[in-house]
């Protein structure tokens, strides 16, 4: 079984892989692993090609359901999510301030509602390429942030519940029921099969280059030298890995691999559920995405909604 | 007895059994390496945050060839994600198998050989282009994908990723290649 049990010592010392992978017994963790994947990915291609309030809400709602449904617990999932939450706040904020205050391309910027703005930098084409700019704060620009950060939470929605739900070993056989061939997805397989070996090596190797004196939280010098001082702790588990790989090489050809049609131990049966989940994803996939396309042709009414932000009348000063 | 090396194209583009395990060993050590730098929490040097992981997929693409470099980048990316507990982004994947692949092309010029200087500065060269390739694919994907400006999208992050994986893995790529060669001669291979 792919999954180590962490010890009860501190992970920071440990070097053990610990697959976040929970066994529960939740709708989730039941559903088909391509499911999971191909909802994660068509979610994002079609909350992509908008930028409608409205539209992104209700996709937040969902995932954010589909999150629910998953019953991760707070304490298993909070590294995660200060990491994410803070990234993504990171980026929608920074990204308010480089652009000063974006808003959706192909809305009408001539009439924006401002609410107020600033005095700050922003770009210009000739030098010193920064200038003082206002920065705006319009009903436009904050809603599109807004927007934006729900895009972003609802594709996490959806993203983290796929390693805390699914068993590693179902991983290489999900890809080969989405169409990879055979050899790409069993190396998929082996991938998770080989990490636990790697980080005990680097494990291994870290401890003794410690004991030889390598102190890998006190590098001294400058960057290059720096960097070139991480070699003691990557070359040996590299070059360890690719020679020792000749042994799996030979045992893999003696018995002779690719030759024929392979076999799994494990075999994915989708069920009713997932064929309705898969199903429902690409419809609701080709529909964002048709939908999109005659935005284009007709500047007005429901075909156009995609191309339009859809804020609230009450909401303008 | 004279020795002649095979220099064909199935040499960089094939796909048996041997590119199979460089491809899931070198995303096994891609996706390790870099859960292991950030739990051991390395220190950075100035804005250069230590990526030596980055090294991995520039060196499996310049010893197997293009598609062990791009299996490596992008399911490594994947691995290191999913051992996280962060989830997948299909376009950090790509970019990060697009970094190997590229710097696999250098094996069109080196045949995989890095046993002089010439050819190790060939790898460089194809691995500086992979990494802003890659990095800049993910970076501007996310203009479509996060509704990003272009500018957060060049200064928020392809600069900070390109930079520091430049400097990473031009660094520690020689070194690997070095002694790389020096094994393969150990056990009569080079």
């Amino acid at each position: 079984m792919l999954l180590l049990i962490l010890p009860p010592i501190s992970e920071k010392h440990a070097m053990l892989i610990n697959f976040p992978y929970i066994k529960r017994d939740t709708p989730i963790h039941r559903l088909d692993p391509r499911a999971k994947l191909i909802l994660l990915i068509l979610y994002g291609l079609a909350a992509a090609q908008t930028s409608n309030f409205w539209f992104i809400l209700i996709g937040f709602i969902g995932a954010a359901y589909y999150y629910g449904l998953a019953r991760l617990k707070w304490i298993e999932t909070k590294r995660v999510w200060y990491f994410i939450i803070a990234l993504n706040v990171m980026l929608v904020v920074f990204n308010y301030f480089l652009s000063a205050g974006s808003v959706v391309q192909g809305v009408d910027l001539t009439h924006q509602h401002i609410l107020f703005s600033i005095p700050f930098l922003g770009f210009s084409n000739k030098a010193p390429f920064l200038v003082p700019t206002p920065l705006i704060f319009s009903v436009e620009s904050i809603t599109f942030m807004i927007t934006q950060g729900l895009r972003n939470f609802a594709i996490v929605f959806l993203a983290i519940p796929i390693p805390f739900t699914t068993n590693p070993g179902h991983m290489g056989i999900s890809f080969k029921g989405m169409g990879v061939p055979d050899k790409f997805s069993y190396a998929i397989d082996l991938s998770f099969r080989f990490l636990p070996t790697v980080t005990r090596d680097f494990g291994t190797t870290l401890d003794a280059q410690r004991a030889r004196g390598f102190e890998i939280d006190k590098l001294r010098g400058g960057i290059f030298s720096k960097i070139a001082k991480l070699a003691p702790m990557v070359v040996p588990v590299v070059i360890g890995s690719v020679v020792g790989a000749e042994d799996i090489i030979n045992a893999m050809e003696l018995r002779c691999f690719g030759v024929g049609k392979r076999s799994w131990l494990v075999v994915l049966h989708a069920r009713l559920i997932d064929r309705v989940v898969i199903t429902l994803t690409i419809a609701g996939f080709l529909a964002v995405t048709l939908l999109n396309i005659l935005g284009n042709f007709y500047i007005t009414g429901f075909l156009h909604v995609l191309h339009i932000q859809g804020i609230p009348q009450f909401l303008f000063p | 007895m004279a020795v002649t090396e095979e220099r064909s194209p199935a040499k960089i583009w094939g796909i048996g059994v041997r590119q199979i395990v460089y491809m899931a060993l070198g995303a096994a050590l891609y996706g390790g390496l870099s859960w292991v730098t950030n739990i051991i929490q390395l220190p950075s040097a100035g804005n250069v945050s230590f990526r030596p992981a980055i090294v991995i997929p520039l060196f499996f693409g310049a010893v197997f060839g293009p598609w062990v470099g791009l299996i490596t980048g992008g399911l490594g990316n994947f691995l290191g994600d999913y051992i996280s507990g962060y989830g997948v982004y299909w376009n950090w994947d790509v970019g990060n198998g697009l970094i190997g692949f590229v710097a696999g092309l250098a094996m069109l010029l080196t045949w995989g050989r890095y046993n002089n200087a010439r050819n190790i500065i060939v790898a460089e060269i194809f691995a500086a282009v992979g990494v802003v390739v890659g990095i800049g694919f993910a970076a501007y994907n996310d203009i479509w994908i996060s509704k990003m400006s272009f500018s957060t999208a060049t200064i928020g992050e392809l600069l900070p990723a390109a930079g520091s994986d430049l400097i990473n893995g031009l660094i520690l790529l020689p070194i690997l290649l070095v002694a790389y060669n020096a094994a393969m001669r150990r056990y009569g291979r080079g």
